[in-house]
């Protein structure tokens, strides 16, 4: 008998259900009212569950990726979802009038784990789900990556990517960036008052450091905060390993035992260090750039043994519907002119290069500040997340909630 | 009045100003940040006085539809949370029927149940049935939600009253609609105001359920958690100061109303009616 | 209609409760039932679920977060014991001195969650900052240590509480007391001769329905809230509701995560049949009458 192909049965599936022009949502809603009415609960119930993955592993996701083709087509009606307050609007505006159609621009994430709580079920069922851009931070986007969460970009629809910063073309989980493509990054370091600290902090040991005993705070991810641990220890943080991350939470469990730490946060550490409630905040570059201008005190280091760069990046998820308009959006926020205006305006770590001396003539402020342009000795010390397996995640997040309290 | 009856009013008006006043005191901040003349993104730091934010309150359109969408589907909640809800506390409260005991404990259960689960829950639910998620699944939620808070302050309401009045009602002729509706529901009035009050404010301030099964929709709530990473505008702080003011200026002209009816109805009538009529002003000290 | 009287007479409550009943039923029960057969599943979700029936989860889950789940019950209940003290006197006089201007304090009471509760912790953030004017204040009367701080602790995150779901406590109560003739009370006035004894013995026990309906409304939501701890505590001050919200989102522990609801659900409703009993409302209410 000849080997059923995951992927070829998957397609006749889809072909049968759209000639008989039901959507595959629907299909599983008939199906679920057929099995209510025929008593099967049950049924019902472990549809509408965690249990099975549509994933698709990532070495067919890569053979997926070397073939894929999305034709040039009209825009039409399209689903950009991204951050809050995250891009210049004129952006969206000026796009639209150059290539036509309607992009919908959705500010709907307001926390990757939330926004995957509110996705995930349909992405598990396979089903599109009306976005054909989202916006996730790494570990997120190299989640949807393992499972098979998303589609290849093809990259002949994004030539601009060429223009993207070299310490950013590859990652861990997506070495040949086939589907995260960066969208903005930044930095987590030492956010400090230095009335408070009265000089300059510049290591990751000043965190531990019992002169500031209460008054630090940490984050909470252990993606940001177990990883910048591990730099301060000289360890390459981008290719660790879990016992080492482990190795890191225990380091800090210890010290917050110890009455080192205030509490950890996620980013609502800025009312803590803009009232003075604390010395110094494991914090994001961005935020400072914010804080800075209401209060020149606050000062932001890079670690010296190096710091992690966050980068959220777009992804096309799984079943997209609008592939080619995600495509040409993409490579139209790699141009440099319009790169600029988005980083005027969200004041984070643009990946695009070549636009600092186009800020230099708009806003200069901008273009100096070593916040949203990192000096090259800084560049060379940025390190990216490290990548785990999902079994891994669970046991990194399990072991920072003992610490953080939950 | 007695001289320490008149202390007593005293001391509890006090009391109750004091107790108001704590409840705005964040609310006076909230206010005052939205003159604040803030360079940066975030609004902590009071840097000067400005009215720029008031001048375009409206101008992101992202953020005026979030605020629209939380009103209607406050509004949404609240008419269908209090019929829903009234209609079971009375049905608790004064009939005796067969599992009356257990649904009065299962009322309590959307409240103890913790918002992710509960969020969670539904939102599989809808995927299930097919139901795309957006403003009806936010409307359907929160509905879900405020009954049993409109069933508990009714009940609070009803427990103790009379339970043979709208018998006697209905032993004179008067149908079981009827009863309710001429009987029950004017002495219950205060407690259905107050529940709907209730269930609005409720709506209008929930997270996490709504984040769930919001889909593309956005609300005041979530948008404004959204934008905390970025810092929250001070146009957030504007328009829900200018909400507020809208309802108490709302509030104003319906107290003008009343006066104007009352000081009509005392130059109609003679006599005040001898049985308390409905609504929380007949009854006073 | 065709049936007679006594038959439209049994019908009358089951018209009444079947809706809002029949959306709870689906909207709430429904999706609940589901979360129970999570909370037996075993796997993660890479590997997928399987139904292993692991009654394990709810044991290991007591055992790991008893610690949480006291601090849970022990901050709703004080929050709702201050709320208690503030709320009364408040509804009283909303309900017996205000006059008409009692729907006024009615949305004042509320007013304040029209201002997003995001807003409304970081104000009272920034007010209570450590070195701020009110906290120097608390130093000086001695409310507070010298070095010591109001935020990022236990007290504060039941004051966060208790300031959030004081608008909880007000309304049952006032919606109580208003129902309350006040002829009674100036009775009682009359035969005991003291105020304070009328209002031992007559107000009070009237207005136990309120009270029982406020300090649930407040204790029962107050149990599974984490947004106060999270922005007002420190790790040593988590609440039940922080390691649900963790364990589902964070950790993607699904079955950890609904079986601590569940244990929640079930300790809260047999505290509600125990509170119902030692404040005997029913019997309370119908002596009234």
């Amino acid at each position: 008998m000849p080997e059923l192909d995951p992927e070829r049965v998957g397609a006749e599936l889809d072909r049968l259900l759209s000639q008989q022009r039901l959507s595959r949502r629907r299909f599983l809603g008939r199906g679920a009212a057929a099995a209510l009415a025929a008593g099967g609960l049950g049924a019902v119930l472990s549809a509408c569950g965690i249990d099975g993955t549509a994933a698709r592993n990532l070495a067919q996701l890569q053979r997926e990726a070397d073939r894929i083709h999305h034709p040039s087509v009209e825009l039409g009606d399209w689903t950009f979802a991204n951050w809050p307050l995250y891009i210049d609007k004129r952006v969206i505006r000026a796009f639209d009038a150059r290539y036509g159609g309607h992009c919908r621009y959705v500010e709907e994430i307001n926390d990757n784990n939330d926004f995957y709580g509110k996705v995930r079920q349909q992405l598990q069922q396979g089903v599109p789900i009306g976005r054909d851009i989202v916006v996730l931070t790494d570990y997120m986007a190299a989640r949807w990556v393992r499972f098979g969460y998303v589609t290849p970009v093809d990259r002949r629809n994004v030539p601009n990517l060429d223009n993207l910063a070299p310490n950013l073309r590859s990652v861990a989980y997506d070495p040949r960036r086939q589907f995260a493509i960066p969208y903005q990054s930044g930095a987590i370091g030492l956010g400090y008052d230095i009335t408070q600290t009265g000089g300059e902090l510049k290591s990751v040991r000043d965190f531990f450091d019992p002169r500031w005993k209460g008054r630090v705070t940490m984050l909470a991810d252990p993606y940001d905060c177990a990883t910048t641990v591990l730099l301060g220890d000289g360890v390459d943080a981008s290719r660790a390993s879990l016992d080492q991350v482990l190795g890191a939470i225990e380091r800090v469990s210890e010290a917050n035992d110890a009455g080192q730490f205030r509490r950890f946060t996620g980013n609502d550490y800025t009312t803590d260090l803009t009232k003075g409630n604390v010395a110094l905040a494991m914090a994001y570059s961005g935020d400072l750039v914010q804080l800075q201008s209401d209060n020149p005190n606050l000062r932001f280091s890079y670690p010296e043994e190096g710091a992690m760069l966050f980068t959220d990046n777009m992804l096309m998820p799984a079943k997209v519907e609008h592939p080619y308009a995600a495509e040409t959006m993409m490579n139209y926020l790699y141009e440099p002119e319009v790169a600029a205006v988005v980083c005027a305006w969200v004041n984070y770590i643009s990946p695009v290069e070549g636009i600092r001396p186009l800020l230099e003539r708009s806003d200069p402020d901008i273009a100096s500040n070593e916040l949203i342009f990192p000096p090259d000795d800084v560049r060379r010390k940025l390190y990216t997340y490290p990548s785990f397996s999902t079994r891994q995640e669970q046991e990194m997040n399990e072991a920072m909630a003992k610490v953080t309290g939950a | 009045m007695s001289a320490s009856d008149r202390a007593r009013t005293w001391a509890l008006g006090i009391w109750s100003a004091a107790a108001l006043l704590f409840l705005f005191i964040p609310v006076f901040l909230i206010a005052l940040f939205s003159f604040n003349d803030n360079r940066g993104r975030f609004n902590f730091t009071w840097q000067g006085f400005t009215l720029e934010h008031w001048k375009h309150p409206f101008a992101d359109p992202d953020l005026t539809k979030a605020l629209e969408n939380s009103l209607l589907i406050a509004a949404i909640t609240t008419v269908v949370a209090v019929l829903l809800g009234t209609l079971l506390a009375v049905a608790l409260t004064r009939y005796r029927f067969r599992g009356q005991g257990a649904a009065g404990f299962f009322v309590f259960l959307p409240m103890a149940t913790p918002e992710v689960v509960l969020g969670a829950s539904l939102l599989a639910m809808f995927l299930v049935m097919g139901i795309d998620t957006g403003f009806w699944t936010i409307a359907i939620a929160h509905v879900m939600f405020t009954v049993s808070y409109v069933v508990v302050t009714v009940r609070a309401r009803l427990e103790g009253m009379d339970p043979y009045i709208e018998e006697a009602a209905q032993d004179l002729g008067a149908g079981v609609w009827t009863a309710f509706w001429k009987v029950t529901l004017p002495m219950i009035a205060p407690g259905v105001v107050a529940a709907g009050v209730l269930a609005a404010a409720i709506s209008i301030d929930d997270y996490v359920v709504t984040s769930f099964n919001a889909g593309q929709t956005q609300t005041f709530p979530l948008y404004i958690f959204g934008s905390t990473r970025q810092g929250v505008p001070p146009e957030v702080n504007v328009l829900g100061t200018m909400l507020l003011l809208a309802v108490l200026v709302l509030m104003g002209l319906n107290l003008l109303a009343q006066k104007a009816l009352a000081r009509r109805d005392r130059g109609r009538a003679e006599e005040p009616p001898a049985i308390p009529a409905a609504g929380p002003s007949a009854v006073t000290g | 209609m065709g049936l007679t009287l006594s038959q439209r007479r049994r019908l009358v409550p089951w018209m009444f409760a079947i809706p809002g009943l029949l959306w709870l039923i689906l909207f709430f029960a429904i999706p609940l039932a589901n979360q129970a057969q999570v909370s037996l599943l075993s796997g993660d979700p890479e590997a997928g679920y399987t139904l292993t029936w692991a009654f394990d989860t709810y044991t290991h889950a007591i055992a790991d977060y008893k610690e949480q789940f006291l601090r849970s019950f022990l901050y709703a209940g004080a929050a709702t014991a201050i709320d208690l003290v503030i709320a009364f006197p408040l509804a009283y006089f909303m309900a017996y001195k205000a006059g008409r201007w009692r729907n006024l304090m009615l949305l004042l009471v509320v007013l304040p969650f029209f201002m997003s509760y995001v807003l409304r912790t970081v104000a009272w953030q920034l007010i209570l900052a450590d070195n701020g004017w009110v906290v120097e204040r608390l130093r000086d009367v001695g409310l507070v240590s010298e070095g010591g701080r109001v935020l990022a602790t236990g007290p504060a995150v039941v004051a966060g509480i208790a300031y959030n779901f004081l608008p909880f406590m007000v309304l049952p109560l006032y919606v109580a007391l208003e129902r309350i003739d006040r002829r009674f009370v100036e009775a009682a006035t009359d035969l005991y001769a003291s105020h304070a004894t009328a209002f031992r013995k007559v107000t009070l026990p009237l207005a136990i329905p309120g009270i029982f309906a406020g300090s649930l409304l407040v204790f029962i939501p107050a149990c599974g809230d984490f947004i106060n701890a999270a922005l007002l505590g420190t790790s040593r001050q988590y609440m039940i509701g922080n390691v649900v919200q963790s364990k589902f989102l964070n950790v993607l522990d699904y079955p950890t995560a609904a079986a601590l609801s569940f244990i929640l659900m079930t300790v809260i409703l047999i505290g509600i049949v125990i509170y119902s009993r030692l404040l005997g409302t029913r019997n309370l209410t119908e002596a009234a009458t």
